[in-house]
């Protein structure tokens, strides 16, 4: 029996998003012959200064505000079938994911563009600030 | 009436504090906000200039009425991701 998923999800959690490797599950759905995952992980330098952690502030609910008007948006335009978004607040270790991004589609070329345009308009207009903590 | 508005990332940083509470004359708009914000907080001058303000959680405009007990937020460069 097919199982049905909420089309849209976004989250905000405190801390690093679930285990390297686990993304979540993709939907259960015959119509779709694309799932397209994207995540990103603090990297261990900034601008050639060594980075213990991200810090990441979220002025809520406006950020989940933020990010359910953008998956709106490119679920229309681009005629996806699923987009679930999660996003860090808080302390963020090296390494660690802060953000994913997973889109199924019934095609891989329109998830790839809603993919690379959800990360432009978030990184524009998603209130969610990142600050360094440096690596003493 | 007296408002109070929050900050967040550079500007935060650059008031040294989490909000800045500014007064405004009844009717007033974002755009007048704004202007009352740089006698405030110069510190604020440059983001003014560009920065975006939120009432009530969304993006407002500088013709947005501002009304008692409305959340103000300045939201300068963001840097989700």
């Amino acid at each position: 029996m097919l199982t049905r998923e909420a089309p849209i999800t976004v989250t905000i959690v405190e801390g690093a998003l679930g285990a390297l490797g686990a993304p979540p599950r993709r939907p259960d759905d015959p119509g779709c012959g694309a799932w397209v995952v994207f995540e990103g992980v603090v990297r261990e330098d900034e601008g050639g200064k060594a980075v213990e952690a991200l810090d990441y502030t979220a002025y809520q609910p406006m950020a989940e505000d933020q990010l359910m008007l953008i998956a709106r948006d490119v679920m229309r335009d681009h005629g996806l079938s699923y987009l679930m978004v999660e996003h860090s607040r808080g302390v963020v270790p090296v390494g660690g994911c802060s953000f994913r991004l997973s889109i199924a589609s019934g095609h891989r070329k329109e998830a790839l563009a809603a993919m690379d345009e959800f990360i432009d308009r978030m990184k524009r207009d998603v209130p969610i600030w990142k600050q360094p903590v440096w690596r003493m | 009436m007296r408002v109070e508005v929050k900050l967040f990332g550079a500007e935060a940083h650059a008031v040294g504090a989490d909000s800045v509470v500014v007064d405004l004359d009844a009717l007033a708009t974002c755009g007048d906000l704004r202007d009352a914000m740089r006698a405030v907080a110069p510190a604020l001058a440059s983001s003014l200039g560009w920065a975006r303000f939120a009432v009530n959680g969304r993006y407002a405009d500088d013709s947005t009425p501002i009304g008692e007990g409305d959340e103000l937020a300045l939201i300068g460069l963001v840097s989700g991701g």
